[in-house]
């Protein structure tokens, strides 16, 4: 209709005519739209995202399951699931049987024995700094690139390796393929969850924009309602001047909403060269979903034109002028903690013991945060009122916050939400870190080589000298042999231990070693029984005698925990026996000093590789912090939700500033000193903060204990990750009210303001 | 002749100020009728009510037959845009727009093509002396331009009524002779019968006749002479 | 104003003696010109000779003070008709008009409704002014400008006097006791 048109198109020409004030207000609106369109479209790109990385991980996938492939045009594989600094990396040592046999996806051709097809990010690693320590994890001579189609994204890690020992390993390491692309039955993972997590943290992450949003809005609010009222006057209905008010809000939502597309755009031309969780992406998978981006158009524009609309609630625009419902503030206690009884609620299996659902507990989280939104006006005046007496300034400031806490907070509401989640984050990442810092036990190894075959006393000392020549290393090479239980009743194995001092010595403590000498960390048995475990039942293997001077031993470290008695020999002590016996396994601890270069992990990966590239070789210790990456991804968002918030804070601390200058210019004309008024300003300011900070900590913590007792991780806290947020967020409030406030304060308190119009 | 707005026994209190206390106002087609009374007197309140702008506690306003109180803000705001016009002392025009978009906005509100609008409005700037203001806007512009510009869009949907309110108060005398004399013979012109609540004589002068209020209660003495 | 006319004003409130008539007078009309004795028994004798007032009564003997005038209907009618009859607006407006106000509210009369006559009245040169200043030449408007400057001040003061007149009525019932 050519009216509603009429008006909308009145309204947009508003916004653009707004002068400064009605540029801020447009340019920070679009701002705040732009960055939840941004958020919007990421997150609704991320099904995409995911379905295409999943479909090329299903295409490439060579895990038979159980199932047993006879051989024909068949591949071998044999997997090497290895690691470097950050990236895993995904290896596969593979030899054709036949000419027709499937190729892997990515790969142009076989390679030749020793030579390999390597991802670019791969080649690019083996090309930098340390690249010869990687490259010992894979010496083989790059013929080739892989393929996009045979990557999950651009910074994986990968190389298909030819490497025709594979054949001799069919069943001890190696498989037989026919065909990439295997789908093992309840292998895929469900999405929903995914979906459901983005949600939710969209959903918190619109919050503040939205509150944003609304603080931009408000940005010269009084003189608009008044311009609104001089459009009624000329025979604008309510309707139509909501209609104008949407036609306005359509600018900052669509110069946010192609803001926020160009961002996107230039965030997905970006994504190849960022990685988060070993998650790599390629631009081209980066594709919001057609319905959801229809969706994310209409959330962006439901949202600012939302937001603009519930700006005039309690505002009436009429013909004559504007009236605000000066409805007096009754702060009422008892809906107020609703969602916080809400998320109590939902939280309270925490602290029961046992399995914790993880959907409920991240809704009570998020239903937790959003609790403290109403508590925040309410804390505020029972502060002010705590507070009585004090000097004048104090006085001014508690009696405006009492009667209006609602305007006084609504800024600081974002600030003390993103506070607390930034503690109960920040505390959990932190607590995760120390848990996985070290080893589960101090005496255990931070790495461990594990191989099959059967190693003489001398192969064995030779292995952990080679381990030995990367600088700050000690290590030590025992073989083992699990024991037959007769009693049956016990779960934990015992061991037959065999290997010279310094190794046996790092399993348990010796009072004394020479080579010959025996132990046990038990009783001392005639002789043991080792375990037969290549049939589907233990069965008693061979018995071997004991020498007769066992000597006692304790065993130290996880072996205390998890192994029962054990025996353990010098190879010396050996029984001639045992020699024809293929150990479980001969495993070579690595311990690391603190001389180690950073580097050691891949060092000895690399020695180890070159003993066996399908030993399997576990890193206890971690090869790099975790929870870097999110670390970093939550200083980020935590600091632009905080720029926004303080922006927003600006907005409104000048808005009020605005509103009541004349009020703060008689205050001045009656003699009031300048300091005693801008002192109010400021404590008006700084008391809902301070009230909204306690609020966050309070929660931030016991939201953090919460994510820590979900995860497991020993509830842990410490001052400066609580303290670090807190303070950001207060410094941002001092500074911004300040800015505000010092160079507004001498305009504010002249006299002049007195005068009318 | 019947009458065009018959304001009868108006009551109107703001809080414990009564502003009216059983004032009326009779105002024929097409005459000039000035409204006086010193300020506090409720002549403003009277204005307000009979343009529906404010709803009274008692009494009944009729514009055209059609009691106001009885309309919906939708109809009251349509009589606005067509048969209505209002110059008020001032903070009535659109800071935003032009001048020229100012005056096409009742009739823009009212959905009328922008072409016809602007072209309507383009003929009574020029008529009241501000042809090259069109694309200025209200802060390019003097005191007396503004009220003009006011004047233009109070004209420019050829209403029965023009509602003004001290409209050269905050003008020099002699830019506010200049409004008040466009105002009322482009009035007379067209036809529309204007309300001019005013407190200075010299711009009540203007007008055929007068009534006083005071005290909330109007009275008129002598008739049309 | 004149003197006859205010004698009748102050005669409908109560009936006095020549004497008191000249105090009174000098009172509220006076201003800064005291009424000869001569004036009151001249004027008094035109009145009773125009049947407007009547003599109620000789109290005593000697002197010629010593009669009480009270005003008649006719009297009464004319003090009406004197004010109902707005002013011609001219300069000496203000002193006249200012004895009307003062009549009406000693007679118990509506002093607005003086003030509204005359305000209309005024009004009513206002707009022939003002027509004949939008019809004429520069000439024209600065003379018509004049008048108009002029009435205006005199309707100013009128609006003035009007919102005065509950405390100028309570004045005059004080100096009435």
């Amino acid at each position: 209709m050519r009216r509603t048109a009429a008006e909308l198109a009145l309204g947009v020409r508003l916004a653009f005519a707004g002068g400064r004030t009605g540029w801020i207000r447009t340019a920070l609106t679009a701002a705040g739209v732009a960055v939840g369109a941004v958020a919007l479209l990421l997150g609704a790109s991320v099904p995409a995202l995911l379905d295409a990385r999943q479909d090329r991980a299903l295409a490439r996938a060579d895990s038979t399951g159980a199932i047993e492939v006879p051989a024909g045009d068949t591949l071998l594989v044999a997997a090497v699931e290895s690691q470097w600094g950050a990236n895993a990396v995904r290896g596969r040592l593979i030899w054709p049987e036949s000419t027709r046999a499937p190729l892997p996806p990515g790969v142009p051709a076989f390679p030749g024995e020793h030579r390999m097809y390597a991802s670019p990010a791969l080649q690019q690693a083996l090309r930098g700094p340390d690249g010869d320590v990687l490259r010992k994890q894979m010496p083989y001579e790059v013929i080739g690139t892989i393929g996009p189609e045979g990557l999950s994204g651009p910074h994986e890690f990968a190389y298909y390796a030819g490497y025709q020992r594979v054949e001799k390993l069919v069943r001890e390491g190696s498989w037989r393929v026919d065909h990439f692309g295997y789908t093992i039955p309840g292998d895929v993972e469900s999405g929903t969850g995914t979906y459901v997590v983005v949600a939710a943290m969209l959903a918190t992450l619109l919050l503040p924009i939205a509150i944003f949003i609304g603080a931009a809005l408000r940005f010269g609010s009084d003189t608009r309602e008044r311009r609104l009222a001089a459009i009624r006057l000329v025979g604008a209905d309510r309707r139509a001047v909501l209609r104008i008010a949407l036609g306005e809000s359509l600018v900052p939502a669509v110069l946010g909403l192609t803001g926020g597309t160009a961002l996107y755009l230039l965030a997905r031309s970006r994504a190849a060269d960022v990685q988060l969780f070993n998650v790599s992406v390629y631009p081209a998978d980066i594709r919001p979903v057609p319905v959801l981006a229809v969706l994310v158009v209409l959330i962006v524009l439901a949202l600012s034109a939302g937001m603009a609309l519930l700006g005039f609630r309690g505002v009436a625009v009429e013909p004559l002028g504007v009236l605000r419902r000066s409805t007096v503030w009754r702060g009422r206690l008892w809906w107020r903690l609703l969602p916080l009884a809400a998320g109590l609620a939902l939280l309270y299996p925490v602290v029961l013991p046992g399995e914790v659902g993880e959907d409920r507990t991240g809704a009570g989280v998020v239903l937790l945060l959003v609790a403290l939104i109403p508590l925040l006006p309410y804390l505020v005046p029972v502060v002010a009122r705590a507070l009585t007496g004090g000097p004048v300034s104090w006085q001014l400031a508690a009696q405006q916050l009492r009667q209006n806490p609602v305007s006084s907070t609504r800024a600081v509401t974002g600030i003390v939400v993103a506070v607390t989640g930034a503690i109960a984050l920040h505390t959990f990442f932190g607590a995760a870190t120390v848990r996985r810092a070290t080893p589960d036990d101090p005496a255990d190894p931070g790495y461990m080589l594990q191989t099959a075959a059967y190693q003489a006393p001398a192969a064995m000392r030779a292995r952990t000298a080679l381990f030995e020549q990367v600088p700050g290393v000690r290590a030590g090479t025992v073989a083992r042999y699990p024991l037959y239980s007769t009693s049956g009743t016990t779960h934990l194995p015992g061991y037959l231990v065999v290997g010279d001092c310094a190794a046996l010595s790092q399993i348990a403590t010796l009072d004394r070693c020479a080579d010959g000498d025996a132990f046990t960390s038990g009783e001392v048995p005639a002789a043991v029984t080792l375990l037969d475990d290549s049939g589907d039942e233990p069965a008693p293997g061979d018995r071997l005698p004991v020498p007769r001077n066992l000597r006692h031993a304790t065993l130290i470290g996880s072996d205390a925990e998890y192994a029962s008695e054990s025996i353990l020999l010098t190879s010396g002590a050996m029984p001639a026996a045992l020699s024809g016996v293929d150990p479980w396994f001969v495993e070579t601890r690595m311990f690391a000093t603190g001389d180690a270069p950073a580097t050691v992990a891949g060092e000895l990966r690399g020695v180890a590789a070159a003993i066996d590239p399908l030993a399997m070789f576990t890193a206890f210790a971690p090869e790099h912090d975790k929870y870097a990456t999110l670390r970093t991804a939550l200083d980020i968002g935590s600091t632009i939700i905080l720029l926004m918030m303080g922006t927003g804070l600006l907005l409104d601390v000048a808005a009020r500033l605005h509103d009541r200058r004349r009020l703060l210019g008689v205050l001045t004309a009656v003699g009031a000193r300048r300091s005693t008024v801008i002192w109010s300003v400021l404590l008006q300011a700084v008391v809902p903060v301070l009230a909204g900070l306690l609020l966050a900590v309070g929660a931030g913590v016991a939201l953090g204990a919460v994510l820590m007792r979900m995860s497991q991780v020993p509830i842990l806290f410490d001052a400066p990750t609580v303290l670090t947020p807190v303070a950001a967020g207060l410094v941002l409030v001092l500074a911004t009210t300040v800015a505000v406030l010092l160079p507004a304060a001498r305009r504010v308190t002249r006299t002049e303001e007195l005068r009318y119009e | 002749m019947s009458a065009l707005i018959a304001a009868e026994g108006l009551h109107k209190a703001y809080g414990p100020t009564v502003a009216l206390g059983g004032a009326d106002l009779i105002v024929h087609a097409g005459e000039i009728v000035s409204v006086m009374g010193p300020s506090g007197s409720g002549k403003s309140t009277l204005l307000h009510c009979a343009a529906g702008l404010t709803v009274p506690d008692a009494g009944r306003v009729a514009y055209a037959g059609r009691e106001l109180s009885r309309m919906s803000d939708v109809e009251r705001s349509a009589l606005r845009r067509r048969e209505f016009g209002f110059v008020f002392q001032f903070g009535q025009l659109v800071p935003e727009l032009t001048a020229l978009q100012n005056v096409a906005l009742p009739l823009r509100l009212d959905g009328v093509s922008r072409r016809t609008a602007e072209r309507r409005a383009t003929g009574w700037l020029d008529r009241l002396g501000l042809a090259d203001k069109a694309r200025a806007r209200p802060g390019e512009l003097s005191g007396g331009q503004q009220q003009r510009v006011a004047v233009a869009r109070a004209l420019v949907a050829d209403p029965k009524v023009i509602f003004t309110d001290e409209p050269t108060g905050a003008l020099d005398s002699i830019a506010g002779e200049r409004v008040m004399e466009m105002l009322t013979s482009a009035a007379r012109e067209t036809g529309a019968a204007v309300v001019l609540v005013t407190h200075d004589a010299r711009v009540a002068a203007y007008a055929d006749r007068s009534i006083v209020v005071r005290d909330g209660r109007s009275s008129e003495r002598a008739g049309v002479r | 104003m004149t003197i006859a006319t205010a004698f009748l004003a102050l005669l409908e409130e109560r009936p006095q003696h020549g004497y008191d008539l000249k105090r009174a007078y000098d009172q509220h009309f006076g201003l800064d010109r005291p009424l000869h004795y001569g004036q009151v028994y001249t004027t008094l004798a035109k009145l009773l000779r125009n049947g407007l007032v009547s003599v109620d009564g000789v109290e005593g003997a000697g002197g010629p003070d010593r009669k009480r005038y009270t005003i008649t209907d006719a009297g009464v009618t004319d003090i009406q008709r004197w004010l109902d009859e707005p002013e011609k607006p001219d300069q000496y407006l203000q002193s006249t008009l200012y004895a009307k106000v003062v009549g009406a509210l000693l007679t118990g009369r509506s002093a607005a409704a003086v003030l509204d006559v005359q305000r209309e009245e005024h009004l009513v040169a206002m707009r022939e002014l003002t027509r004949r200043k939008q019809g004429g030449d520069l000439a024209d408007r600065i003379i018509c400008d004049r008048a108009l400057f002029h009435l205006d001040a005199d309707l100013r003061w009128l609006e003035h006097t009007a919102t005065l007149l509950d405390e100028l009525a309570a004045e005059l019932r004080g100096t009435k006791e």
